[in-house]
C-alpha cells in the first residue's frame, strides 16, 4: 500500500515512533509538530489520510480537522488521550472518522489507518440513490437532502446512514456497524457507533429525542424505519 | 429534652399548685373562724339580753305552761325581731314556729344538757335543712329554756362564695403557672436545642453549623467552647480534605505526565516486538523483558488514570439490560482460557439493568486476582439468585488472606502477600470495589473453610443507580444518558 499520511504529534518520541511504525507498514510518512504547521503541509501537497493529536501547540487538533473539513474529505484518525466519550463526540464533530486511544501499539494503529483508507477507496455500490422517510440519499454523489435541502454530513456519517437505509427495516447490531463502517474486524468500542448515531440523529431527524427514521432495537442495535 | 421540659413544667406546677393550696385553705380557715366567732359572740350577747331583759318582761309565770307562751305570744314576739326560738317548758314537745316545728330532736344533745345544768350553749347544725346557730340558756334557774335559732344562710353563703372565689384563684394560678413554666422551659431549652440542631447538621457533614451564642451564663461559654471545637474539627478535616485532594491531583498529574512517554513506550515496544528474533541472543532475552514490563507499567497507568477519575467523581453509570449468564461465560472465556474453571450458572438468562462494562472489569479484575494467587489451580465462579440481592462469587485455591487483613485486600496498592511480585499492580481489587460501589452493590472477601480465598459480588437486582439514573431506563437510548444534547453543526 502506498498511501501517503500526514502525521501530526508533537512529542518528538511519540512521532518519531509512530513514523518508523508507518513507514515499516509501506506508508510514505509527511510530518508536523504543532497544528499550524500541519495545516500548512497539508495545504502544500495531497495526502491520502491525516493521522492528528488532539492536544497540539498554537493550533489543536480539533482546529485542524476542522479546517481540513472545509476543503477536504481525506480521511482523519484522531489520536486522543483521553477516550472519554465527550472526546470522541468531540473530535467525531470536528470531523474525525475515527480515533486511536493512547497508548496504542503500533500494529493496532496501522490496522487502524488501513481500515480508514479502505474505506476512502471504496467505490460507490450500483444502487446510486436511496430514499428513507423524507431523505434522499444520493450515494454516488454523496450528498443527503431532506425536503430539496442538502443535510452536511461527515464521511462516517453518510457510511453510516447509507448501511441503515440500505437495510432499511433491518436490525445491524454495534459490532456489524463497527465492522462494516469502520472496518474493525475485532471487538471494537461499541460506544463510538452510538455517539456516531447520536450525531446522525442530531442532523437527520426532526427531533433527535424522538428518532423515527433511526430506531434503537433494545438490546439489539439499530436499524432504519423502513 | 422532653423529660426536662416535663420536668421543670411539673415542679413549678406542682410549686404553685401546693402554695395556692396552702395560702387557700389557710385563708378560708381563717375567714371561717372569724366570721363564726363574731357570729357566736354576737349571738350570745343577744341571748344574754334576751333571757336578762326580755323574758322576764314577757309578763310569763316562773313556771309557765305551754299555754302560757303561746298566750304571752312569746314566740310570736322573738320571731317579729327576727329571731326564732325553741321554748321548753320542762313537758312536752317544745314550742316553735311553723319551719322548724318538729326539729328540737336535731339539736345537740350536748346544748341540751348544758342548757338543763344552767349554763348559756351554743351549737352549729342544720335545722329543717337550713344551717343555723343555736344558743340556749334560761332566764331564771328552774324556769323555761330558750332555744334561740339564728339562721345563717348568709354566713354560708359568704363562705361559699369565698370558697369558690379561692379555689378559682388557685386554678388560674396553676394555669399562669403552667403557662410560665413551659415559656421557660422553652427559653431554657431554646439554646439547648439550637445546639442540638447544630450538632446534627455537623454530623450530616455541615461543619460549619454553629451555636448561636445568646447569652453570658454558663450555657453561653458551653456554647463557647462547642463552637471552638466545631471550628478545630472544620479546620482540621478541610485541612485533611485538602491534602487529599492535593494527593489525588498528584496521582492524577502523574498519570497524565506518564502517559506521554508511556505512549512512546509501548509504540516502541510494540515494533520491538516484531524485531525480538532480529536481535542478537544477549540482548534478546532483554528486549522481551522490556517488553513485558511496558506493559505492565501500561497497566499501571491505566489503573491509577482509572482510580483518578474515580476519585474526581467523573464516572457515569450506563446501564442497560444485561444477561449476566452470557456475561459472566463471556469474561471467563476471555481471561482464563483453557484454564479448569467451574462455572455454576443457571441454565436460562438472568438478565438486570447494569452497567455492563463495569461488570465486566469487576469480574475480569476478580479473576485475575485468583490466578494470580493460585496459578493454575482451578477457580469457581457461581452466580446466585436465591435472594433479592444477586451475587457473583469467585473462589480460589490459593492460600487465602489472613482473616485479619481481609478488609484490607480492597485498599490501593495492598499485597496480602508482600513477597510476591506477580504482574499485579495491587490496584485491581481496589479499582473492583470502585466499581462494584458505582453499581449500587459490595464486594466481599472470605476465607473459604476448605482454603482459598472468596470474593462475592453483590449487586442490588432493582433500585437506582448512582448519577440519578433509573435502573428501569438505560438500553433504549442509552447514548442519550452519556452525552450531553450538543446543538448539530452546520
Amino acid at each position: 500500500m502506498d498511501a501517503t499520511i500526514l502525521l501530526v504529534e508533537d512529542d518528538p518520541s511519540i512521532r518519531e515512533v509512530t513514523a518508523i511504525g508507518l513507514r515499516g507498514a509501506g506508508f510514505t510518512v509527511d510530518t508536523a509538530s504543532d497544528g499550524q504547521a500541519a495545516l500548512d503541509r497539508f495545504r502544500a501537497a495531497p495526502f491520502d489520510l491525516v493521522l492528528l493529536d488532539i492536544m497540539l501547540p498554537r493550533l489543536d487538533g480539533l482546529e485542524v480537522a476542522r479546517a481540513i473539513r472545509k476543503t477536504s474529505t481525506v480521511p482523519i484518525v484522531m489520536l486522543t488521550a483521553r477516550a472519554d466519550t465527550i472526546d470522541v463526540v468531540v473530535g467525531l464533530e470536528a470531523g474525525a472518522d475515527d480515533y486511536v486511544k493512547k497508548p496504542f501499539e503500533v500494529p493496532e494503529l496501522v490496522a487502524r489507518v488501513r481500515a480508514a483508507l479502505r474505506r476512502a477507496g471504496r467505490q460507490p455500490d450500483d444502487a446510486d440513490r436511496l430514499r428513507l422517510g423524507p431523505l434522499t440519499i444520493d450515494v454516488n454523489g454523496r450528498t443527503v437532502d431532506r425536503d430539496g435541502r442538502e443535510i452536511p454530513l461527515t464521511r462516517t456519517e453518510f457510511d453510516l446512514l447509507t448501511e441503515l437505509a440500505r437495510h432499511a427495516g433491518q436490525v445491524l447490531s454495534r459490532d456489524v456497524l463497527l465492522d462494516r463502517i469502520w472496518g474493525y474486524d475485532y471487538l471494537g468500542d461499541s460506544r463510538l457507533v452510538d455517539v456516531a448515531i447520536q450525531r446522525l440523529r442530531a442532523k437527520v431527524e426532526s427531533d433527535a429525542a424522538a428518532p423515527e427514521l433511526i430506531v434503537t432495537v433494545r438490546g439489539a442495535g439499530y436499524k432504519a424505519a423502513r | 429534652m422532653r423529660g426536662i421540659r416535663a420536668r421543670l413544667t411539673i415542679t413549678l406546677v406542682a410549686l404553685v399548685a401546693m402554695t395556692a393550696a396552702l395560702l387557700g385553705i389557710g385563708s378560708y380557715a381563717f375567714v371561717d373562724n372569724r366570721l363564726h366567732d363574731q357570729v357566736r359572740a354576737d349571738a350570745e350577747r343577744q341571748a344574754k339580753f334576751d333571757l336578762s331583759d326580755l323574758v322576764p318582761n314577757l309578763g310569763l309565770p316562773a313556771n309557765p305552761t305551754a299555754a302560757d307562751v303561746t298566750a304571752r305570744r312569746v314566740l310570736q314576739t322573738f320571731h317579729e325581731r327576727g329571731i326564732d326560738v325553741f321554748v321548753d317548758v320542762g313537758s312536752g314537745e317544745p314550742l316553735v314556729l311553723d319551719v322548724y316545728r318538729g326539729t328540737f330532736s336535731a339539736v345537740p344533745s350536748e346544748l341540751k344538757a348544758l342548757v338543763a345544768s344552767g349554763h348559756l350553749g351554743y351549737a352549729w347544725t342544720r335545722l329543717a335543712g337550713i344551717p343555723v346557730l343555736v344558743v340556749g340558756g334560761r332566764a331564771s334557774p328552774g324556769g323555761p329554756a330558750f332555744y334561740f335559732i339564728h339562721d345563717e344562710t348568709g354566713l354560708e353563703q359568704t363562705l361559699d362564695v369565698l370558697r369558690i372565689a379561692l379555689g378559682g384563684g388557685a386554678l388560674a394560678l396553676i394555669l399562669v403557672a403552667l403557662v410560665a413554666a413551659r415559656l421557660v422551659a422553652r427559653g431554657v431549652l431554646a439554646p439547648v436545642e439550637a445546639a442540638g440542631r447544630a450538632a446534627e447538621r455537623i454530623e450530616l457533614g455541615d461543619l460549619s453549623a454553629r451555636v448561636p451564642i445568646t447569652s453570658r451564663d454558663e450555657f453561653g461559654s458551653w456554647a463557647e467552647r462547642f463552637n471552638r471545637m466545631a471550628a478545630a474539627l472544620e479546620e482540621t478535616i478541610q485541612r485533611l480534605e485538602r491534602s487529599q485532594a492535593q494527593n489525588r491531583r498528584f496521582v492524577s498529574d502523574v498519570a497524565h505526565e506518564l502517559r506521554t512517554p508511556l505512549t512512546a513506550l509501548v509504540a516502541e515496544a510494540s515494533i520491538l516486538r516484531e524485531h525480538l528474533d532480529d536481535l542478537p541472543a544477549g540482548a534478546r532475552r532483554t528486549g522481551e523483558l522490556l517488553v513485558d514490563d511496558v506493559g505492565r507499567l501500561r497497566t499501571l497507568v491505566d489503573e491509577l488514570m482509572e482510580l483518578s477519575r474515580f476519585d474526581a467523581e467523573a464516572e457515569k453509570v450506563i446501564a442497560q439490560p444485561t444477561d449476566l449468564v452470557r456475561l459472566i461465560r463471556a469474561v471467563v472465556a476471555a481471561r482464563l482460557p483453557g484454564a479448569d474453571v467451574e462455572l455454576t450458572v443457571p441454565d436460562t438468562e438472568v438478565s438486570i439493568e447494569t452497567d455492563p462494562r463495569r461488570l465486566e472489569r469487576i469480574l475480569g479484575n476478580l479473576l485475575d486476582n485468583a490466578r494470580e494467587h493460585a496459578p493454575a489451580a482451578p477457580v469457581a465462579v457461581a452466580l446466585d439468585t436465591a435472594d433479592e440481592a444477586i451475587t457473583i462469587r469467585v473462589d480460589d485455591r490459593g492460600p487465602g488472606v489472613d482473616p485479619d487483613r481481609l478488609d484490607r485486600i480492597f485498599e490501593r496498592f495492598y499485597k496480602a502477600d508482600p513477597s510476591r511480585h506477580g504482574g499485579s499492580s495491587g490496584l485491581g481489587l481496589a479499582i473492583a470495589a470502585e466499581h462494584a460501589a458505582l453499581l449500587g452493590g459490595e464486594l466481599r472477601a472470605s476465607n473459604r473453610p476448605g482454603g482459598g480465598l472468596r470474593i462475592e459480588l453483590r449487586l442490588p437486582v432493582t433500585g437506582s443507580l448512582r448519577d440519578g439514573d433509573p435502573a428501569a431506563m438505560g438500553g433504549d437510548d442509552r447514548e442519550a444518558q452519556s452525552i450531553p444534547p450538543q446543538e448539530p453543526p452546520r
